[in-house]
């Protein structure tokens, strides 16, 4: 399962992630993976809204783990510092994903560690005169039944794929 | 002197302030992120029990193993009060003080905490006179490998903790005759931990603030394959 969308401006970025939302659920993980600048903390912000929070999001990079409470809570995790695998483990994922859904920067670098289900964002940098992506793979069969309504909530970005 | 003993290691947050003679008072509260409590549960045990907080003279935090979340806020909750307060503190292991709450029994003792993903945090116990004495290291396994651990001692084995409720069926008709904490034993408690502390401050065997640090079973020498990092970092 997977969709490729066009996200052309931040308020794009923003959107989908709002919309990804809607569909999430307790126990979702979510691996955010592009390089710096990519995108991923204004993804996570549009989730955030998405799902009822109205406080201020930013990337966690130095503090590693944020939480945001709205209709679900959303642990906001960035990797970026960590160097040690013990270090990740350190974090607890599987407790986060208890009461909230877990959205993971860097995810595909720690992929091994996250929960075998899970949607993967992949966000690119556009080179020049290119236009910004966003692919959504979905890993295991917790996303089947939601994947037709989160094709058609995404449609409005839809580019041929 | 008064003692503080704080343990988050499970989904149980409990907070007990004792003495060489009794418990003071102390609380308790199941549920997932109850982490948020800590503090507010020690300041309403310090209110009912009409004590300052300068009138604690030393800390005992629960180190684990069990949730890293609870675990991160507990632990820090209890080393922030000691340097404030400039008293000792001492940190013990959580499955220590599950057994020695459950210490008034003939039969051996075993620790087991949930640890999730399908494993269980145990370890094993001989009651000894006014405690227990742990045998065998700690482990992290499935409920199948602590069925073969009893398989193996046959002997009769009071079995405490969710994890021990949790993996009932799993465990039962191993070994020999087991019994079964009740839910009232599931969780380890700060009573105990404060009770486990006392005759160690005693002693002044105190662990320095910086040494205090959760119990993590699961370790992991390896490191993480940042090959985009480098190559984010070079772009």
């Amino acid at each position: 399962m997977r969709i490729e969308l066009g996200a052309p401006t931040v308020e794009d970025t923003r959107a989908i992630g709002a919309a990804l939302a809607d569909l999430l659920r307790a126990g979702d993980a979510v691996a955010l993976t592009g390089e710096l600048g990519a995108g991923k903390t204004t993804f996570v912000q549009g989730v955030a809204v998405g799902l009822g929070f109205a406080g201020t999001v930013v990337s966690p990079t130095f503090t590693l783990v944020r939480e945001y409470r709205g209709r679900l809570t959303v642990h906001h995790v960035d990797v970026y510092r960590l160097d040690r695998v013990q270090d990740v483990l350190d974090l607890g994922f599987e407790e986060m994903t208890d009461d909230g859904v877990l959205l993971v920067e860097w995810g595909d670098a720690v992929e091994g560690l996250l929960p075998s289900e899970h949607l993967s964002v992949e966000l690119t940098v556009p080179g020049h005169g290119e236009r910004r992506r966003l692919v959504l793979t979905a890993v295991g069969p917790s996303w089947a039944t939601r994947w037709e309504r989160l094709e058609r909530s995404l449609e409005p970005w839809g580019s041929a794929a | 002197m008064i003692v503080l003993g704080i343990e988050t290691s499970t989904p149980q947050t409990s907070v007990a302030l004792g003495t060489e003679t009794e418990i003071l008072g102390s609380t308790s509260l199941t549920g997932t992120a109850r982490q948020d409590a800590v503090v507010p549960a020690i300041e309403h045990l310090l209110r009912w029990t009409g004590l300052e907080l300068s009138a604690v003279g030393g800390v005992a935090v629960g180190l684990g193993p069990g949730l890293f979340t609870g675990l991160r806020v507990g632990v820090e909750a209890g080393k922030s009060l000691a340097q404030v307060l400039g008293v000792p503190i001492v940190g013990i292991p959580s499955l220590d003080a599950l057994a020695f709450g459950v210490r008034h029994t003939s039969r051996m003792v075993g620790a087991v905490i949930d640890a999730r993903r399908g494993e269980v945090f145990y370890a094993f116990y001989r009651t000894v006179h006014g405690g227990v004495v742990r045998e065998g290291d700690y482990q992290v396994a499935p409920p199948d490998h602590l069925a073969a651990d009893l398989e193996a001692r046959g002997e009769d084995v009071l079995l405490a903790g969710n994890g021990a409720i949790l993996y009932r069926r799993e465990l039962e008709g191993t070994g020999g005759r087991l019994e079964f904490a009740s839910a009232v034993s599931a969780h380890p408690q700060a009573g105990s931990l404060v009770e486990l502390a006392i005759p160690r401050m005693h002693r002044e065997e105190f662990d320095r603030l910086f040494d205090v640090v959760p119990l993590y079973l699961r370790k992991s020498d390896a490191e993480i394959a940042w090959d985009q990092r480098r190559r984010g970092a070079s772009a």
